[in-house]
């Protein structure tokens, strides 16, 4: 079954456009990176499956219906790009950042019970977040934070996983720990679309290179064929130009 | 103790718990959001209301509400277009608000209204009536939190994402918006602008310096309210002093107290 479709999508930011004509098909299962060089749309592409921005051209299909029509946000889980990062010093603790998951799909009204404290003490011990669970979010590193994200956006065992530049600002050791982890959770059923910089990586863990250059969508397909196509056209990939 | 006996007492002690623990309930969340001069900046738009309400002959208190309704009503949907340049739109409303209310005081040659009486009441001056009002305004603001707390979390957090769960987080910024507005409209004429802008401030940043968790900052501010109500109230009594003035100070004073304590502590 198709996760995501994409229709003929375009995006314009009001001066000139960022990419146009872009389709493409994600089957349950896959695990796809967004890469490219910096300003080809590649978060902005995330951002319009995720309902963050509306596409100015073209639509948008998650589990085949609209995405301004589907209603079932808990089946996906999200990662931005690090909001903790953003707001060092906002007063959240580990444990109320993985709770906050337990409200995707689940409307204003939701009560916290018994099935969702299970839910986020099992997330927490996934995770190996049980020890930082009173810790400030800001105060932790780069690494820890991303795991902390991760935890929130699994929280409710989500069938298709969203990630923004998930390794951006963290060491080699907690990428490659993130990577795996990812791959893991992708071995498990986990549908997974993630923006990243880092080629080698993306190269090493993902099944599908989603590549985007300065006029849209420059290949979709296996990653190792992406690979061949790269040293082929010498298109911007992963953030500098490839001969 | 007549302190606790005197009839105009009694109400002041009410009223000012009323207001310590409503309003750091919801500056927390304008604080964590970077609109700490919210409160204030409404208190200016309010002035306009007053003045525009007594130049065409309407209920002060009434038009003051309304303006700030509709000013913080536009306030979000400004920030909601333009996210990077909050403060520079709370300004902007601010010296707009200020601006109308000079015109319309101008205008207003028949005299009307005191504004001081509308902007600047007094803790010691409360009626039973106001007491009724501000008592159900703060039962609505603390219901409106605690039904909502972990979305109203979530917004201040990671509007973003919120957004991705499916939250509806133009309604709750806009009802967010609504309820700040009545909170300074309503409570202003009671206990005067200063105590209500500062008292959704000062508690927060208190706090903030000692939580570790939202849950820490929220609890923690309206402690450090309380306490910043009750010995205020106690200095102003036995010092003779404005209480709104001395209460702020003590939350003031708090502050300084915190950070000289983590700082110490941070030094060793």
């Amino acid at each position: 079954m198709d996760t995501i479709r994409l229709e003929n999508l375009g995006f314009n930011y009001g001066d000139g456009w960022i990419f146009r004509h872009l389709s493409l098909t994600v089957p349950a299962g896959d695990f796809a990176a967004v890469i490219g060089a910096n300003g080809v749309g590649k978060s902005t592409l995330l951002r319009m499956v995720a309902r963050i921005l509306a596409p100015t051209e073209g639509k948008v299909f998650l589990y085949g219906t609209e995405v301004s029509h589907f209603r079932d946000w808990g089946r996906l889980g999200y990662v931005p790009q690090n909001p903790a990062r953003r707001q060092r010093s906002f007063p959240i603790s580990v444990e109320e950042v993985v709770q906050l998951g337990r409200w995707d799909g689940r409307g204003l009204f939701h009560r916290f019970d018994r099935q969702d404290r299970e839910a986020v003490e099992a997330t927490l011990a996934r995770f190996e977040l049980r020890d930082l669970r009173h810790r400030k979010v800001g105060e932790l590193s780069g690494g820890q934070q991303q795991r902390v994200f991760l935890a929130r956006a699994m929280v409710n065992d989500p069938e298709l996983l969203l990630l923004d530049e998930p390794a951006t600002g963290i060491d080699a050791d907690a990428k490659e720990a993130l990577y795996r982890m990812l791959a893991d959770l992708n071995g498990r059923g986990k549908t997974i679309v993630m923006v990243s910089h880092d080629l080698e990586m993306a190269a090493r863990y993902a099944k599908t290179a989603i590549c985007l250059d300065d006029g849209g969508l420059c290949f979709f397909g296996p990653i190792r064929e992406g690979l061949h196509h790269r040293h082929k056209h010498g298109y911007f990939f992963g953030g500098s130009r490839m001969g | 103790m007549e302190i606790f006996w005197l009839d105009f007492m009694q109400r002041a002690w009410l009223a000012g718990f009323f207001m310590a623990v409503l309003c750091p309930v919801i500056g927390c969340f304008l604080v964590l959001r970077h609109q700490s001069m919210i409160g204030d900046g409404l208190g200016h738009i309010a002035f306009a209301g007053v003045a525009g309400g007594a130049l065409l002959g309407f209920q002060p208190v009434l038009s003051a509400a309304a303006a700030t309704v509709l000013g913080a009503l536009l306030i979000e949907k400004v920030r909601a277009k333009m996210r990077d340049y909050s403060d520079l739109i709370l300004a902007l409303f601010f010296y707009a608000g200020m601006g109308l209310a000079v015109v319309f005081t101008s205008l207003n040659r028949g005299g009307g209204v005191s504004l001081s009486s509308v902007l600047f009441g007094s803790l010691m001056t409360i009626s039973t009536l106001d007491l009724y009002i501000v008592g159900a305004l703060g039962l609505f603001v603390i219901a409106f939190v605690a039904l909502l707390y972990r979305p109203l979390q979530y917004l201040a957090f990671d509007e973003v994402s919120a957004r991705v769960a499916g939250l509806p987080t133009v309604s709750l910024n806009l009802w967010l918006s609504v309820l700040t507005a009545l909170t300074v409209a309503l409570s202003m004429r009671i206990v005067g602008i200063l105590l209500v802008a500062a008292m959704m401030v000062v508690p927060v940043a208190c706090s903030l310096l000692v939580a570790r968790s939202f849950s820490g900052t929220l609890l923690g501010a309206v402690c450090f309210g309380l306490f910043s109500v009750a010995a205020g109230m106690f200095l102003s009594y036995y010092a003779n002093l404005a209480p709104g003035g001395t209460i702020v100070l003590t939350g003031v004073a708090c502050f300084l107290l915190c950070l000289a304590l983590r700082l110490a502590r941070g030094a060793r």
